[in-house]
């Protein structure tokens, strides 16, 4: 495993052996996470490797049975994940439930539910600011039920920011989007990363993505198994050990560096 | 018509309950939880049937004990076992039916009472009623203006809402409490079979035209209005039980609205395909 290394400006997550056993299978066999502020990471690992458990523990939705997280120096809580935006892979919602986007993104604004009594102008001129970049204002009157994979992350992304998040989590943020999507959707969270100057933890079993965006790689599988540069992780050595199995680095045709997990 | 004093207070109740169950019946029918409410209803069905066994001359309070005991059986099962949440609201619907059948089988001078409480009675609705319907509904509807961000989050995502600090578990346990007493208070107009109608068709009749959450939810407040109020005269004017009568009108408005949504989207995609 890489040497810990602390960042000067303190860890935006940092977890201890942290454990979770589900059912019968032991998902996360004793985690040590740290994350500096103000990169881009990944967290990656195959399928059934605890990433979904571990990001449900960093949110405060799974407890660890034993170990430690701490977000910014803090225990998990109401307090500080005030200061987390969480962009799940999808919503479970009901076709039958008709909140729009303008909806969805005036309940992260301040006050009671004034998107109810409000018009549409003001509540677009409360929302301004955070739509900047995502262009979304074609679709704000539209059903949340009825967006396409990518409107609804940049819908997500949006309601996040909303609430000025210092740590940006995104759960499998380019699975069901193709690949012109997922360009933009790299072009955005840099940006995004740019302009609010936040930590963001990319989640992904999806190799070739964290190759060109992430400065720092988790790989995980019940335990980090390896972390470091995207060029020390993706060397098939530490990917190896990391995924228990072969990998081979290889060229597809729309670019470089494309890893891919046989 | 509305001279005589029980049939003021059937309609005033009617007016009040048939909003409430709108507003709330917005959030019942998108958590998927018709059903649920369903269950509670016929819980009460048991609760009436223990309620009069002990001696109470108004069955509010045991309809409201044992829909939250029902209510709290069903969460505890499916936090608890491997079943399905189908299964375990099937099991304690039948179950406490067949509980409160067989107390009733066992008292004496019941039975006859047993009809207006499976079918709704406007007779049944005394001044109490009228304001303890008041009283709740001012209480749900300032809840709901209080919560809607909060209600609202939670109903488009329970992880989303956590992560933004909202007491999940506490507002759940909240929702389902309100479910129960307006389920309890409704039963006397619509009766324990009808009851989830008035928290599933206002709404669905909203859905077929709103364009938004707003709209459904001002709209599902019209159509219970509409339907509760509606089917109380219809019931008066031709001397029908009032539950069936409440559930018609709002199916009428469901069809009407239905109508609607299919017309305005021909008539779109003809300007559309117009050259």
């Amino acid at each position: 495993m890489a040497e810990i290394r602390f960042h000067p400006g303190g860890l935006a997550i940092e977890s201890r052996g942290v454990r979770v056993t589900l059912g019968d299978t032991q998902v996360l066999r004793g985690v040590d996470l740290h994350v500096p502020r103000g990169k881009i990471v990944a967290l990656i690992g195959p399928n059934g490797s605890g990433k979904t458990t571990l990001l449900r523990c960093l949110l405060g939705l799974q407890k660890p049975d034993a170990g430690e997280i701490r977000l910014f120096g803090e225990h998990i809580g109401p307090k500080v994940l005030k200061r987390v935006g969480y962009v799940p892979q999808r919503l479970p919602l009901d076709r039958s439930f008709i909140l729009s986007v303008r909806e969805f993104l005036a309940l992260r604004l301040p006050g009671t539910a004034g998107w109810f009594w409000h018009s549409h102008r003001r509540t677009d001129a409360l929302l301004r600011d955070a739509l900047e970049g995502l262009d979304l204002e074609g679709i704000l009157g539209r059903p949340l039920s009825g967006l396409s994979g990518g409107q609804l992350q940049r819908v997500l992304i949006a309601s996040s920011l909303l609430t000025k998040p210092e740590l940006l989590l995104l759960d499998e943020p380019t699975a069901g989007v193709d690949r012109p999507g997922e360009q933009s959707f790299y072009e955005l969270i840099t940006e995004v990363h740019r302009r609010h100057k936040l930590t963001v933890v990319l989640v992904s079993h999806d190799l070739s993505m964290v190759y060109r965006h992430a400065s720092r790689v988790y790989a995980l599988n019940g335990v980090i198994c390896c972390e470091g540069t995207p060029e020390e992780v993706m060397s098939a050595d530490s990917l190896k050990q990391a995924y228990g199995i072969h990998v081979t680095p290889y060229h597809h045709d729309h670019g470089p560096g494309h890893h891919h997990v046989h | 018509m509305f001279t005589e004093a029980y049939m003021q207070r059937a309609l005033v109740t009617a007016l009040l309950l048939g909003p409430l169950c709108g507003l709330i019946g917005v959030f019942v029918t998108a958590r998927r939880m018709a059903f649920f409410s369903d269950t509670i209803s016929h819980a009460a069905l048991a609760g009436i049937a223990v309620g009069f066994w002990l001696g109470f001359t108004d069955p509010t309070l045991p309809m409201v004990a044992m829909g939250l005991g029902v209510a709290a059986l069903m969460l505890w099962l499916k936090e608890k076992t491997d079943l399905l949440t189908d299964t375990i609201m099937a099991l304690l619907l039948s179950g406490s039916v067949a509980f409160g059948i067989v107390v009733i089988s066992l008292l004496k001078g019941f039975r006859g009472e047993l009809h207006r409480y499976l079918f709704g009675d406007i007779l049944s609705v005394g001044p109490q009623e009228v304001w303890l319907a008041f009283a709740v509904s001012a209480v749900v509807a300032v809840a709901v203006a209080v919560r809607l961000n909060a209600l609202t989050l939670l109903t488009a995502s329970e992880d989303l809402a956590h992560v933004s600090g909202i007491p999940v578990r506490r507002l759940n346990y909240a929702f389902v409490l309100v479910l129960t007493v307006v389920v309890a208070l409704s039963i006397r107009l619509l009766g324990i079979i009808l009851v989830t109608s008035l928290l599933v068709i206002p709404p669905a009749a909203a859905r077929n035209i709103a364009r938004n959450l707003r709209q459904q939810i001002v709209l599902a407040v019209l159509a219970g209005a509409l339907g509760g109020g509606g089917g109380v005269a219809l019931s008066y004017r031709f001397d029908l039980p009032c539950g069936p009568s409440i559930v018609l009108t709002s199916v009428a408005l469901f069809l009407a609205t239905l109508a609607a949504s299919r017309l305005r989207q021909a008539s779109g995609r003809a300007l559309r395909s117009a050259p």
